[in-house]
C-alpha cells in the first residue's frame, strides 16, 4: 500500500487537490449565487440545487475546456514546433513524427511494448495519436458543455433582468460565450509559453520539467 | 452536465406549465376583481413595491393596475429560478419561491434588447 502511494503520488495528490478545490468552488459559487438571488429578491437555493445548476456547470466546464485545449495543443504542436534551450522541446533535429525505430513501433517494438504498437494498420495509427485525440475530445466535450450550460445560465440572468432568453445558436454569437471562452484561453496560452521559455534560463532542481541545474542554457530537449 | 441538461427537459416542461398556471391565475383573479387572490400569486418584493407606490393594500392596488386580460399561453420558458410566460397581449416573469412560482413582473411589453417595460414589477 505504502509503495503504491509513493509510486502514484503525483496522480493521487493532484486528483485529491482537484476534488478539494472543486468542493471549494462549489461552496464559494453557492454563496455568490445566493447573493445574486438576494439582489433579485429571490430566496436562496440549497447547495445541492446549486451544484446541479447551469451556473455551476458553465463555471466548471469553461475552465476544463481551456485546460484540455492547452494540453491538446501542446501535445500536437510539440511534435513539430521547437524551442531552443527548452526542456519542453525535442532536440532541434527531431521535429516531426520520427521514425518507427525511434518510436519503437512495428518491427522495432520491444518485448514489453503495448500490443497496438506492435501491430500495424489502423490500430497502430490510432494508438500513436491516442493521447492527443482523447485530450482533444475532452476539450471539445467540455466546450460543448460550457455552451449548453452557458446558454441556460445566461438565460436565467436574462429573465432575472426582465429580458428575453436566447437560443443556443444565438448564444454562440453572444459576447458572454466568447468572453468566458477567450479569457480562459489567453491565460492557458500564456502559461504554456512561460513553461516553454522560462526553463531555458531558470532551473528547478529535481524536477523533470526543468533541465538539470548545471545544463547550459542552449541545451535543448534535456530533462532533469 | 450535458446528460443533466438533456434529462432535465421533461421537468423543465412541467415547471413551465406550473409557471404558466400561476401567471394565468393571477391575471384571472384581477379580471374577476379578486385582489386578494391576485396578490397571493405575487413575489414578496413585487407586492411590497405595489403597496408602497400605490399607498394602499395590495388587494386594492392591484385592481387599479392596467394589467391585460388573461390571454392564451403561447410559450413558457424556464431557466433555473426564473420563468417567462408569453400570453396573448402580455408577458409575465416569475421566480421560484418556497411556495412555488410567484409573479415578479406582469403587464410587460418588449423594448428590444433592453429590459421589458412592466406595469407591475418589484423594485
Amino acid at each position: 500500500m505504502k509503495r503504491f502511494l509513493r509510486e502514484n503520488s503525483l496522480g493521487l495528490v493532484f486528483g485529491l487537490l482537484f476534488l478539494i478545490v472543486l468542493c471549494g468552488q462549489a461552496v464559494a459559487g453557492h454563496a455568490d449565487f445566493n447573493q445574486q438571488q438576494l439582489t433579485e429578491g429571490l430566496p436562496p437555493v440549497s447547495l445541492g440545487r446549486y451544484v446541479t445548476s447551469a451556473s455551476f456547470g458553465t463555471d466548471v466546464a469553461e475552465n476544463w475546456q481551456s485546460e484540455y485545449l492547452q494540453f491538446s495543443l501542446y501535445i500536437f504542436l510539440t511534435v513539430w514546433l521547437l524551442q531552443k534551450g527548452s526542456p519542453e522541446s525535442k532536440s532541434l533535429d527531431e521535429a516531426g513524427l520520427e521514425s518507427d525505430k525511434e518510436q519503437k513501433v512495428g518491427r522495432y517494438a520491444e518485448e514489453n511494448s503495448p500490443k497496438w504498437a506492435r501491430v500495424g494498420g489502423f490500430r497502430r495509427a490510432l494508438f500513436s495519436t491516442s493521447l492527443g485525440l482523447v485530450m482533444g475530445a475532452i476539450f471539445l466535450g467540455s466546450w460543448l458543455t460550457q455552451s449548453i450550460a452557458g446558454v441556460a445560465a445566461f438565460n436565467e440572468e436574462q429573465l432575472g433582468n426582465l429580458q428575453d432568453p436566447v437560443s443556443w445558436g444565438e448564444y454562440l454569437l453572444r459576447p458572454d460565450f466568447w468572453n468566458r471562452t477567450l479569457q480562459n484561453w489567453q491565460s492557458e496560452l500564456l502559461a504554456v509559453a512561460s513553461m516553454a521559455i522560462l526553463p531555458i534560463f531558470l532551473r528547478q532542481r529535481g524536477s523533470p520539467q526543468s533541465k538539470p541545474v548545471g545544463t547550459p542554457h542552449d541545451a535543448t530537449g534535456v530533462e532533469g | 452536465m450535458v446528460l443533466l441538461a438533456l434529462t432535465g427537459c421533461a421537468s423543465v416542461s412541467d415547471r413551465g406549465d406550473a409557471a404558466a398556471a400561476v401567471a394565468l391565475r393571477m391575471l384571472t383573479a384581477v379580471q374577476n376583481d379578486d385582489g386578494a387572490g391576485a396578490c397571493a400569486a405575487l413575489a414578496p418584493d413585487t407586492l411590497a413595491e405595489l403597496e408602497e407606490s400605490a399607498g394602499q393594500p395590495c388587494a386594492e392596488a392591484i385592481l387599479d393596475e392596467d394589467l391585460p386580460q388573461p390571454g392564451e399561453v403561447s410559450e413558457s420558458q424556464v431557466y433555473g429560478q426564473w420563468a417567462q410566460v408569453r400570453l396573448t397581449g402580455d408577458t409575465v416573469f416569475l421566480g421560484v419561491f418556497p411556495g412555488g412560482w410567484r409573479v415578479v413582473a406582469a403587464g410587460c411589453t418588449p423594448r428590444g434588447e433592453r429590459p421589458y417595460d412592466c406595469e407591475l414589477q418589484g423594485s
